[in-house]
Parts: structure tokens; sequence; C-alpha cells
């Protein structure tokens, strides 16, 4: 029997259609139907300048908003050789971990909500709100920031905001370990929660499962490694398991956190004097870059003709998680509430996911999985 | 008499359904963040259980992409009356950015359902959409029941 899920429906907070092959209770298979999102947000990025194409990329995906900017004005940099200041950097690196810092709480609250546990939902979300706070003092806006221009930040950030920042993260410290060890040690989620959904390493590698999904599956990319930023100022620990069930997922997601809270402190400690924005004379060309968001590696492939862009192509994480998890997570768990937490505990950003359209030959348009465009 | 009861009963148990019909789900976000202790949404009566057949209040996010131009109708009508729609930020208003050469987007939402209320922003703060939820649910709610009438 196929059990349709969405896609609107009470476990999932975007559009998307799961559908679940059953026999009896258990669940055998799934497939993904995609496309309620597709906005052709590339489409509409072609031909215009970089300071429209930024704006449009933070909206390619709300929850991971920053790192998409992020990402699109280090390709523009990188095309125009400009050199950002190191206080930029160090600016950048903040907001870009508070940004990880709540997107984790987030996903892990959803996971919570996915099985009913309304305790942890409620404890977690509570606790993201001090990032969001952080976040809003420090670019004065919640979600969407526009922190990011190609060369550097937007502007300088002083004590007034550093030391409100470091006061919110330690209201965060407080409670963290109490609520990683709700999670942790509680008998009645970690009995939902070990061995249901399990992704060896081989299948992560095979589905292209990247970020915390793929970490809990022991894959050990984390493109933070590799950023210039990261690699000369600061000092950090890639958190891997090796399980690849729902558990070890969660538990990734919170083991970052720390992580994450350890950089932001590092970053407002260790910050140099001088300017946050450099001008850029821009140069046409094409070029590639790859950073860590909070779901996994986002990639910017943008082509430019001086002023305007010519080509973008933006790869995000999303899609290979949610593909993964179709193929290989859901597989073979014993109930459908399961296949829904399931899906859950991948951190599914369907907004991310969407936006390639293929025309075929009579006209028709299609908007494709991920396997069928590799 | 009975509609006057009906009334006061609507107006302190809203249920809200959230129907992204095609954005970046800045809004979306936002709306859970409503359901964290800091804005506690359930103090003031108001349930959020992602379900049109039980929903009286439907929160339309996001630029309608074409997926939706025809589910968006189907989603409104399986809710039971009286009903009304909320758009939360620019997308279902105006289409936002997507709205331009090149955008695969259906805006604006009152173009397919009826729209008792807008909250602009990108996205609009979590306050400021409880505070638009709470100034015309109970009374559009009300309204609605007697129109249908």
């Amino acid at each position: 029997m196929i059990v349709p899920i969405g896609p609107i429906h009470p476990a999932l907070k975007e559009p998307i259609r799961l559908k679940l092959h059953t026999e009896g209770e258990r669940v055998v298979k799934a497939e993904i139907e995609y496309g309620y999102v597709h906005r052709g947000i590339e489409k509409i990025i072609e031909g215009q300048t970089w300071q429209k194409g930024i704006y449009l990329s933070e909206r390619v995906c709300g929850i991971c908003s920053y790192e998409h900017t992020q990402t699109f004005a280090e390709t523009i940099e990188q095309i125009s050789d400009v050199d950002v200041p190191v206080r930029a950097q160090f600016l950048r690196v903040i907001t870009n971990e508070l940004d990880r810092i709540q997107s984790h709480f987030l996903a892990n609250s959803t996971f919570f909500k996915s099985m009913d546990h309304e305790t942890l939902f409620m404890h977690v979300l509570e606790l993201r709100e001090y990032a969001m706070d952080s976040i809003e003092l420090l670019t004065g806006n919640r979600v969407n920031m526009g922190w990011n221009v190609v060369g550097g930040v937007r502007m300088d950030a002083d004590e007034r905001h550093f030391k409100p920042i470091l006061e919110n993260l330690d209201k965060i410290e407080e409670s963290f370990d109490r609520v990683r060890a709700l999670f942790a040690e509680g008998p009645a989620l970690a009995l939902r929660c070990k061995g249901i959904g399990v992704m060896s390493k081989k299948e992560a590698i095979k589905g292209r499962a990247v970020g915390p999904i793929g970490r809990a599956s022991g894959v050990k990319e984390d493109y933070r490694i590799g950023h210039y930023t990261y690699d000369d100022y600061f000092d950090f620990k890639v958190i891997r398991r090796n399980e690849g069930d729902n558990y070890a997922r969660t538990l990734t997601r919170f083991d970052e956190i720390p992580e994450s809270i350890s950089l932001v402190r590092q970053a407002i400690e260790n910050i140099p004097k001088g300017e946050v924005r450099t001008p850029a004379n821009l140069k046409s060309g094409y070029a590639m870059r790859r950073n860590e968001a909070p779901r996994g590696e986002v990639t910017y492939m943008i082509e430019t003709n001086g002023n305007l862009i010519k080509n973008i192509s933006i790869r995000t994480p999303s899609i290979g998680n949610m593909d993964s998890c179709a193929k290989y997570m859901i597989r073979d768990v014993p109930t459908v509430a399961d296949a829904v937490s399931t899906y859950a505990s991948c951190d599914p950003c369907v907004a991310c996911a969407e936006r390639v359209a293929i025309t075929n030959e009579h006209g028709k348009t299609a908007i494709k999985g991920f396997d069928e465009v590799i | 008499m009975l509609n006057a009861i009906k009334d006061v009963v609507r107006k302190s148990s809203i249920h809200v359904c959230i129907v992204n019909c095609g954005g970046c789900n800045g809004c979306d976000v936002e709306c859970v963040a409503l359901l964290s202790p800091r804005y506690d949404l359930e103090q003031y009566g108001i349930y959020v259980h992602n379900n049109p057949r039980e929903a009286d209040v439907l929160l339309l996010t996001g630029a309608v992409t074409e997926q939706w131009v025809d589910n968006l109708k189907r989603v409104y009508d399986k809710a039971p009356e009286p009903k009304i729609a909320v758009a939360v930020g620019n997308c279902p208003q105006s289409g936002d950015v997507f709205a331009q050469e090149g955008g695969h987007v259906h805006a604006p939402a009152s173009d397919f359902i009826p729209v008792a209320a807008a909250i602009p922003g990108c996205p609009p703060r979590p306050s400021e959409i409880l505070e638009a939820i709470l100034a015309v649910g109970p009374q559009a709610i009300a309204d609605r029941g007697r129109e249908m009438k």
C-alpha cells in the first residue's frame, strides 16, 4: 500500500510529498516528489549586478540564508582578486557560526516535534531565541541579514555588540548540557531513535549525503577545513559519529553547537582592528567556491561579464541529503511514524533544493530530482 | 444567541495551518519561532497543527509557484467555514523579488483565494505576525461566520 504524506501535513514545515510504500506497518520504500517551491531563482539572477544577485541568493533558503550570501560574495571576490580585510573575515565567522547554532537548534526541535516530544521541542526553541537575539543585535535582522557585500561586510561591530553576544552564549551554555542529556540519556527518546533509519558510510557517499547528516554516518568532509579564514586563525574539532541512525544525526548537530560557540568566542577575543570593507574592482571571469552551510556543502559557480552575472549555478546540500534519506534511511523503518521522524532527522530544507527545471524536446518543463541532473 | 456563544468561543480558540506556497521558508521559520516559550502562541488560544481540515486561519507564505496555482484553492476549500487566510510576508502580496523576468511565480495569492489580512516584511518579526493574528483573527472569523449564513 502507498501512504502519501504531504504537501501540507502536520509533521512537515515545508511542502513536499513523501510516498511511503508499506507492507503492513513496515515501510519498505519511499519516494519524494519535489517541485512545490520552484521559483526559478538562478534564471532571475542571470543578467543582474552582484548587488541584486546577492539579495536573491539570500532568498534561496531562509534558514541558512547567511552562508549563501557569504559564498556568493567569496566567489565574486575570487573572480576579481579582492582581498577581504581580516576584521571582515572575523565578523563573517561570528555571523556564520551564530547562524549554524540557530539552524541546528531549529533542526533538532523539528525532529523532537516530529516525535511528539513537546518538552524538548520547547526547551530547544527557547535556547534558539538567544542565538536569534545575537544575530539581530549584530546585523539588524533575524532571518535575512543582508550582512555580506563583495569586499567585506556591511558595517563594523564593536564592544556594544560583542558583550551582549557573549552573555547570550553564556545563557545557551548554561542549559545546553541539561537539554542534550535529556535527549542523549533519556530512555524513552533513545529507544525510538537508536537503530532507526540507519545509513552506512558507503550509502552516504553513494547518496551524496553531506554536512551533519553525512558526518553522522562517518563521512569526514567539513568544508570549513580548507576555508582560508578558518585555516589561518581558528581552531575547532570536526564532529563525527559512525552509527548513522536518527540518534547519531541529532547528536552530531547537538555536539557541533559547543564547537560553534567556541569559534564565536575565539573570533570575538582575537578580532583585529582595521577596515571591514574594501572597494572591489570587478573583473570578468569564472569561479567556483564551496563552503560549509549548517546543512552541508554549498557550491556556487558564477561566470561574470565585468559588471553583470552571465551565468550562475547553485548546488545546495539538502537535495543530496533528502535523496539519500528517501533511498537509504526510510528503506526499512518499522512504522510510518518512524518514517516521518527519520525524514525530519535528515534536516530537510525544501526551498534550498528546488532550483533545477529541465525543458524537454516538446517544450514541456519538468522539475527533476538530483539523480537525473547529475 | 447561539451565534453569540459561537463568537465568544471562537475568539479564544483559533486553529492555524501554515501553507507554504513557494517561498524561501524564512517566514515559516518565524512562524515556528512563534511556538517557542518566548512568544508562546498557545497562551492566546492559538494552536498550530498544520492540518487544513481543522484550520480557522490559513497562514499563507511564499509567492504561489506553478504547482500551487490549482492546489491553493483546493487546500483552501478543505478548511471548514468560517475561515480566513492571512498573507505573511511580501511574497503572497506582490511576489517580492521573484516576480520579475525569469521567475516562475503567480503572485498575488489574492488572485486565487480571498485574503483577509496581510503582514508585510521579509520576513515579518514573530511579534508582528502574532499581533496581526490577534488583531484581525477573532473578528474576521466571526464576520465570515455571519456572511456564510
